[in-house]
């Protein structure tokens, strides 16, 4: 495998065009403007950063309410998890799952996905370079599924107003909830894939 | 150097083989996907079109009403934001703004924008400011998720009162749909072909 690092070569990541460059010189791209650099010296650091910010807003994110139903006498409040319990008993099973898949796990596996693929690039890992790079492509994929919950509340607040009978207003766990998947969707996109193969050539 | 294909991420320099129908070249290291045939303008921009009348659609009629004791409300996109910023949740408000509206409609716009130029045999205006604001655009575009959501959100009516889904919620999907059929197009393909049209 010939790597462009080492020929001296760079490829704009807007357009593709493929350029000489020296390692680590800023510049931009002559046909399209881009930013092109052949690594970001402080890209890593980024992504730590929001990758900890995310961590963070993660716990009050399923910890706090996310959704208030009143429907006369009852009123419940529900956080994520309890409101997957709820779609479990009272909506449908494949639905549930689909919600916990996407509310819990994925941002779960982003935050220790990115974790690990952040410590193992840092210490230039020889371990399973291809997979780190699959792993990385799939962040990439489900990154904004997460986003589903937060659609799910503001769509059912703004529907049932029915007057006394039924309301539904969103609880304090949706503006952190939100916070993780921009912030998890922003550190993936920070992290350069590239530093995976670094060490392992 | 235009013989040349560097994966993007694993930094693997390729030397560009000229494809047969319809495949995609992919990273000889990382498998990753490198560039694909050059795509059919034509039936690109049929695509376009038909994504932004759904998006006009998606945009404009109730997604779902709800009909209890003789009231009837209806969720519409704009809705949902309105009630977010009302709830006190302005960023939330901005999320949806951005990820449901500004991303698609801007997405779509500037498909059209450099599609039916090329087609014609032109030279798209502005051509590389559009590709970048593609580019940067397209992660927090989330149609895809929020028809999704809209289905969730019709089950958990269901159980409080008769949820009618409506035409705003196929204008979603039809989006979802058109979008997730362009998504696959090559960006650098589209530049070669624009350098082809300036010559």
């Amino acid at each position: 495998m010939t790597r462009a690092v080492d020929l001296g070569v760079i490829a704009c990541e807007g357009c593709e065009l493929v350029m000489q460059a020296p390692r680590d010189v800023d510049g931009r791209c002559p046909r399209c403007g881009e930013t092109v650099r052949s690594r970001n010296p402080r890209g890593a650091s980024r992504t730590w950063a929001l990758l900890i910010a995310a961590a963070a807003l993660y716990v009050p994110a399923n910890m706090l309410t996310m959704m208030h139903t009143e429907q006369f006498p009852l009123r419940r409040s529900d956080t994520i998890l309890s409101g997957i319990e709820f779609l479990w008993s009272e909506g449908s099973w494949e639905l549930a799952m689909l919600v916990f898949v996407a509310s819990i796990c994925v941002p779960l596996v982003k935050l220790l996905a990115l974790g690990l693929l952040l410590v193992t690039s840092h210490r230039g890992s020889t371990w399973r370079p291809r997979a780190r790079t699959k792993l990385y492509r799939v962040l990439e994929v489900i990154g904004h599924w997460s986003m589903l919950d937060v659609f799910v509340v503001t769509l059912l607040t703004a529907v049932v107003q029915l007057g006394r009978f039924a309301s539904v207003e969103p609880g304090p766990a949706v503006l952190p909830f939100a916070g993780v998947v921009v912030l998890t969707m922003l550190a993936s996109a920070s992290f350069d894939p590239r530093t995976i193969w670094d060490g392992a050539a | 150097m235009p013989d040349l294909a560097i994966c993007s991420y694993c930094d693997t320099v390729h030397r560009r083989v000229e494809l047969t129908e319809r495949t995609t070249a992919r990273c000889v290291t990382c498998h990753a996907p490198l560039y694909r045939t050059h795509p059919d303008l034509g039936a690109m921009l049929a695509v376009a079109i038909t994504a932004a009348i759904a998006l006009v659609i998606a945009n404009t009629f109730p997604l779902v009403t709800l009909t209890s004791q003789g009231q009837q409300t209806q969720a519409t996109v704009w809705r949902a934001i309105a009630v977010s910023y009302d709830q006190n949740l302005p960023f939330v408000a901005l999320v949806l703004t951005i990820t449901l509206v500004v991303a698609p409609i801007l997405e779509i716009g500037s498909l059209l924008w450099i599609l039916v130029p090329l087609c014609a045999g032109a030279r798209p205006l502005g051509f590389a400011t559009v590709m970048r604001a593609l580019r940067a655009l397209r992660p927090w575009r989330m149609v895809e998720v929020f028809l999704l959501g809209v289905i969730v959100a019709v089950v958990k009516l269901s159980a409080l009162a008769t949820a009618t889904p409506r035409w705003g919620l196929y204008g979603v999907a039809a989006v979802t749909i058109a979008l997730a059929a362009l998504a696959s197009f090559d960006p650098g393909a589209l530049w070669r072909r624009a350098e082809q049209v300036a010559r």
